[in-house]
């Protein structure tokens, strides 16, 4: 994750380049440093760097770093011509290198040739199995290929080697919603909230997973997922404000012919509070939907 | 006896200097002669998985408190069950980690290189250092000792009376080879702290034992009684959009 004062440094940076000013160097470093995705503006600027040959030879060693860095960009915005140009370069110059070798698998790819770019990965996987960045672009491939079973196979056996990688959680997770299997969802976004628990992105996520499963237990659940999200953003959440709102009358729906024993007493004040936190907010950002809003809570309260 | 004596300003210049530029030296080849020889390192699934399972066992035990119990008490089962939990060590295969290491011919071979690239260079200075710069006083401490350090730092000097400050050069030697830690991370960059007392620790404490630290989490596991956090969630959220509100 990124930190407040190397984003701000980032976007200082940005502007100085954008605007003409030097520091090229510097902001390409930098969102090395910092794995951002930047890749026009790296382009851009990494290519009039390297088509530039006195500059190109101010780099020294540091070249060939950013012939694969510029590789990369231009891959993601499609240039793959640009692209080719960089990996011909590295090729002549590491010519029995794994490094290089994953960068030309990745160019195949991103020329849509699957069959090929699966064959060149799994050599590379049998000189190294336990390579995290091949079985992710696996996984990206199967993705990319509207293959979304594949993927979730390719990211479970993943997983089983690479337990605590946050990052492949998240992307099943999202995976799951999208094919709208929400148990296994609901899953991952626990391994998540287990390794990071004070964020409040996967609280929320959950709360919405759990919410739509639907069920007593899951909306009492979703309910306090949602309460710990405006605790964790200090009640700036306007989702999570949403979610205890909608999941409140749900539950007072649900459990109409129940036991008023049963129902969750631990907060009573908390649903009509989010209203009014609700209302203030909108008045605040969008006072024209000011009448929607109010009208949509008072239906809620049954 | 607590008089002053006047060591002759030559002896900064000849011994104190040149022996911390040398082994500033020595350190900065060592550190180019170790990055040429390491072999890259291919790490054992076995091993990369087990590791990786700690840390989601370490990460279940943080947060349990964050989930619910029910899928707490589904993890606790899948970590610890007794026929094919991850963290379940039958005893039988419970290694002895000193008898794996030397059995492991590359690992063994990794550990003689570290060591030999660590310990010729200390022995050849520390012999050279005795050779050349013993049998006077090179440097007085600037603060008092009691007589004990006397063999130790006193080495080559033959006379008992003169003050424990008064050290020989055999103390600067292991002065410098302690505190030039610092200034390798600073000159060498930081991936590399030429750390000889670390790797001496490290010597004593035989790398990674597995086996030990998966049973450790999983007693670190089952002790652990499931409290939920999100009731007191609840009230705090309110608390909070009170204040908000306000």
């Amino acid at each position: 994750m990124v930190t407040k004062t190397e984003e701000t440094e980032l976007n200082q940076l940005e502007n100085q380049v954008e605007n003409g000013g030097g520091g090229v160097w510097e902001y390409l470093c930098l969102v090395r440093k910092l794995k951002v995705r930047r890749s026009e503006l790296v382009l851009k600027h990494g290519l009039s760097i390297l088509n530039d040959p006195g500059k190109r030879s101010s780099l020294g060693p540091d070249e060939w770093t950013l012939y694969e860095q510029v590789a990369i960009a231009a891959m993601d915005c499609q240039s793959l011509g640009a692209a080719q140009n960089c990996i011909k370069v590295l090729q002549k110059k590491f010519p029995e290198s794994k490094r290089v070798g994953k960068r030309e698998a990745l160019l195949v790819e991103a020329k849509g040739m699957w069959e090929d770019a699966e064959k060149a990965y799994s050599i590379l996987l049998e000189d190294n199995p336990l390579d995290q960045v091949i079985h992710k672009r696996k996984v990206a491939m199967a993705k990319a290929q509207g293959k979304p079973s594949l993927a979730i196979e390719h990211l479970n056996k993943y997983l089983e080697v690479f337990m605590a990688d946050h990052d492949a959680w998240r992307e099943l997770a999202e995976i799951y919603v999208s094919l709208q299997m929400y148990k296994q969802a609901a899953f991952c976004y626990e391994e998540l909230i287990l390794s990071q628990p004070t964020l409040p992105l996967y609280h929320l996520a959950y709360a919405e997973v759990l919410y739509t499963i639907g069920g007593h237990e899951n909306l009492i659940a979703a309910r306090k997922y949602y309460a710990s999200t405006i605790d964790l953003t200090g009640g700036k959440s306007t989702r999570a404000l949403f979610g205890i709102c909608l999941c409140g009358s749900a539950i007072a729906q649900l459990s109409k012919g129940r036991n008023k024993e049963d129902k969750d007493m631990a907060a009573p004040e908390l649903q009509s509070l989010a209203a009014t936190a609700l209302e203030k907010e909108y008045k605040q950002k969008a006072p024209a939907k000011l009448n929607l809003l109010s009208s949509a809570l008072r239906s809620l309260k049954l | 006896m607590a008089e002053d004596l006047v060591l002759d300003t030559a002896i900064r210049d000849w011994v104190l200097i040149p022996l911390s530029v040398v082994m500033v030296l020595i350190g900065v080849l060592r550190y180019f002669v170790s990055k040429l020889m390491r072999s890259s390192p291919t790490p054992d699934a076995k091993m990369v998985k087990e590791g990786q399972v700690v840390i989601r066992a370490r990460n279940l035990k943080a947060g349990a408190s964050f989930i619910p119990p029910k899928s707490f008490r589904a993890r606790r089962f899948y970590f610890s069950n007794e026929e094919n939990g991850l963290l379940h060590v039958p005893k039988d295969q419970a290694q002895n980690p000193q008898a794996q290491m030397f059995s492991d011919p590359n690992m063994a071979m990794d550990m003689m290189k570290k060591n030999l690239s660590m310990i010729i260079p200390q022995t050849l200075t520390f012999a050279w250092v005795n050779f050349f710069f013993s049998g006077f006083v090179a440097a007085k401490i600037p603060f008092p000792l009691t007589q004990r350090f006397r063999s130790m730092l006193q080495n080559g000097i033959d006379l008992s009376t003169v003050d424990v400050s008064y050290v020989s050069s055999r103390s600067w030697y292991f002065l410098n080879l302690f505190g030039l830690r610092g200034l390798f991370s600073l000159i060498l960059g930081d991936e590399n702290a030429i750390d000889d007392t670390q790797r001496m620790m490290q010597m004593g404490g035989f790398g990674f034992d597995a086996s030990k630290s998966l049973s450790a989490e999983k007693d670190g596991l089952d002790i652990i009684q499931h409290e939920w956090a999100l009731p007191r969630f609840e009230h705090r959220a309110e608390s909070v959009l009170r204040k908000l509100v306000q």
